[in-house]
């Protein structure tokens, strides 16, 4: 795999502290498991004029304790539905982690990254590297665990359990 | 080991393990509500395809719906109930209660075990001595159901001890609230929160409850008590004890925490968690006086038949306000049967008080508990972000039952130490 492919990133825009599941993806559309159709409300609390940034956002940039509140794992996927790459934290809510691992979405944890981004900056992580690059600087972060990268790399739980089986089959 | 390292050693075939250690452990027991249920259902049978493993350690409750509203909700139920039948899992219909009470007494839950959930407070049966964690749907539906396994980090624990005998009018549940202020919310991201000292030790079961269902709003993984004769009396009443093997579990003198916090608080006020957060806790006195339209007694911190009897006492020869609608949804079958038995069901009908059946009442608002702008409630819920309960503009505070039922009489937050 070439250097270029492990970046994933693009546009910025910024949150705050403790956004919960509830502001991600409101209760009442959890029904749904699409994740195209949930991001047609991913961050509706937040109004209508966030909702058009949202449009054109590959990375969220959250303060402390994102994702906080329910479980719901729509609270990762709406944002996949929504071409959201990767979100960048201060730090995240254990369960949206997890979620975000299983359902293939990249997040990084990096305090200084979120103090020096702006809302429109481009920002880009390289996970295989621990790297994220943004305003002319390079930050870095912890690599993945190496279980955690190859469920990613499937693209979430599931697929990974299944490649996972398949080539044990065919042993 | 800490209670939570013996449960995770015993459930992944190892001798010991240690925080930080990346564990495939053989799950006991999921639980599901209706919402959840649902979600996971559909990812199993579209992504998955395979067989459920072990159909009776499978759990669904419907409790955000009691009765469907709308066609809409009626075809999720009907999708759920057929799901269940096909799959064999154990369902709790319409009517059981609260997800987390309903599993409690019908003996699905007790200490040792691993339990996970899709609702978020899942932690809250670590006061039953259980390693009892959240998961998502993909967890439940890529290695639960097929496998009966999931992957878990272990974690640091911090050990928190409790101290003092409490005020009149303040309650486990005012101490919870408080707990979340002290250490933030995310204030223990990961970690598992042990729970001890005097004054949990004093507590019954249903009292250390309150207490692990917090944890989750400090970001912890799990938060748990050691099971003591209480727990395992329950625990055998209800057929509960095949996990409590004879486990490793040291003396706390030689686990190995990352931190230990000793608090008093024999000096606590009544506690209020106020919108927008759980975290914005304030002592009662800074909100009494505040306005509501709605109190509910329900929930996953409400509606037991503790919180009845409270609202029995504090309701004596007492009407619920005429501006107030006053909501109780008993949080299990047994509650309310309790509650018919000691005629508390008659009393606090005649003081104005609405009845609404076993289930999870307003969280979320599913099946109830809309509110317009400018409308306020007080409740024994557990979460209060806006938008969750109608309106982004109206107001959620959460509160003890004893601070709920005095406001419910007065109109607005009324400090409980005033009224006693």
């Amino acid at each position: 795999m070439s250097k270029s492919e492990n970046k994933l990133g693009g546009s910025c825009l910024k949150v705050g502290d403790d956004i919960n599941s509830d502001v991600i993806i409101p209760g009442r559309y959890l029904i749904s498991i699409d994740p195209v159709e949930l991001a047609k409300h991913a961050f509706e609390p937040l109004g209508e004029e966030f909702q058009k940034k949202l449009k054109t956002t590959k990375v969220i940039v959250a303060g402390r304790n994102f994702g906080c509140g329910s479980a719901r794992e729509q609270a990762a996927s709406c944002l996949i539905g929504g071409g959201v790459q990767v979100v960048v934290a201060e730090s995240f809510a254990r369960v949206f982690y997890r979620n975000a691992i299983n359902t293939g979405l990249t997040i990084v944890e990096s305090p200084e990254a979120v103090k020096a981004v702006k809302d429109g900056d481009e920002l880009y992580v390289d996970t295989q590297a621990g790297t994220l690059e943004t305003g002319g600087k390079t930050y870095s972060f912890p690599p993945y665990p190496e279980s955690l990268q190859h469920i990613l790399r499937a693209g979430g739980l599931i697929p990974y359990v299944a490649e996972k089986i398949k080539q044990e089959q065919s042993k | 080991m800490t209670l939570i390292e013996a449960i995770l050693a015993r459930a992944s075939g190892r001798e010991t393990v240690k925080p930080g250690d990346v564990v495939v452990a053989n799950v006991d027991r999921m639980i599901m509500h209706d919402l959840s249920g649902y979600v996971t259902s559909k990812v199993f049978d579209e992504k998955v395809g395979l067989p459920i493993a072990n159909p009776d350690r499978i759990v669904m409750v419907f409790d955000h719906l009691f009765s469907p509203p709308s066609e809409t909700e009626a075809e999720v139920l009907q999708a759920d109930r057929a799901w269940a039948r096909k799959h064999g899992i154990n369902l709790l219909d319409c009517g059981n209660g609260n997800i987390h009470n309903a599993v409690v007494h019908n003996g699905f839950i007790g200490p040792g075990m691993v339990v996970v959930g899709s609702d978020s407070h899942t932690p809250v049966h670590g006061a039953m001595g259980a390693f009892a964690v959240a998961l998502g749907n993909d967890s439940h539906a890529g290695t639960v159901l097929p496998y009966s396994k999931a992957w878990f980090k272990v974690p640091e624990t911090i050990r928190i001890d409790l101290h003092g005998t409490l005020q009149p009018g303040t309650t486990p549940r005012d101490v919870a609230l408080w707990l979340v202020s002290q250490i933030g919310e995310g204030g223990a991201i990961y970690k598992a929160i042990e729970l001890g000292g005097p004054l949990v030790e004093e507590m019954s079961l249903f009292d250390r409850w309150l207490l692990t269902l917090i944890t989750v709003d400090l970001g912890a993984k799990c938060g748990y008590v050691d099971p003591d004769e209480k727990v395992f009396k329950f625990a055998r009443e209800h057929n509960a004890m095949q996990a409590w093997d004879e486990m490793e579990v040291s003396p706390v003198s030689e686990r190995k925490y990352e931190k230990r916090l000793e608090f008093d608080v024999s000096d606590l006020a009544p506690q209020v968690a106020c919108s927008p957060t759980v975290g914005n806790v304030k002592t009662v006195d800074k909100v009494a006086g505040t306005t509501i339209q709605y109190a509910e007694l329900g929930g996953h911190a409400g509606g037991r038949i503790e919180d009845l009897r409270v609202a029995a006492e504090v309701f004596k020869g007492k009407r619920v306000h005429p501006e107030v609608c006053l909501n109780i949804v008993p949080s299990s079958r047994v509650a309310f049967a309790q509650a018919l038995e000691e005629g508390i069901v008659a009393q606090l009908h005649e003081a104005g008080a609405m009845w609404f059946p076993p289930s999870t009442g307003s969280n979320q608002a599913v099946n109830m508990g809309a509110m317009a702008a400018g409308d306020a409630m007080i409740s024994t819920h557990s979460r209060n972000f806006p938008s969750r309960n109608g309106s982004i503009d109206a107001a959620m505070y959460l509160a003890s039952s004893h601070t709920v039922s005095a406001s419910a009489i007065a109109g607005c937050i009324t400090d409980i130490r005033e009224v006693l």
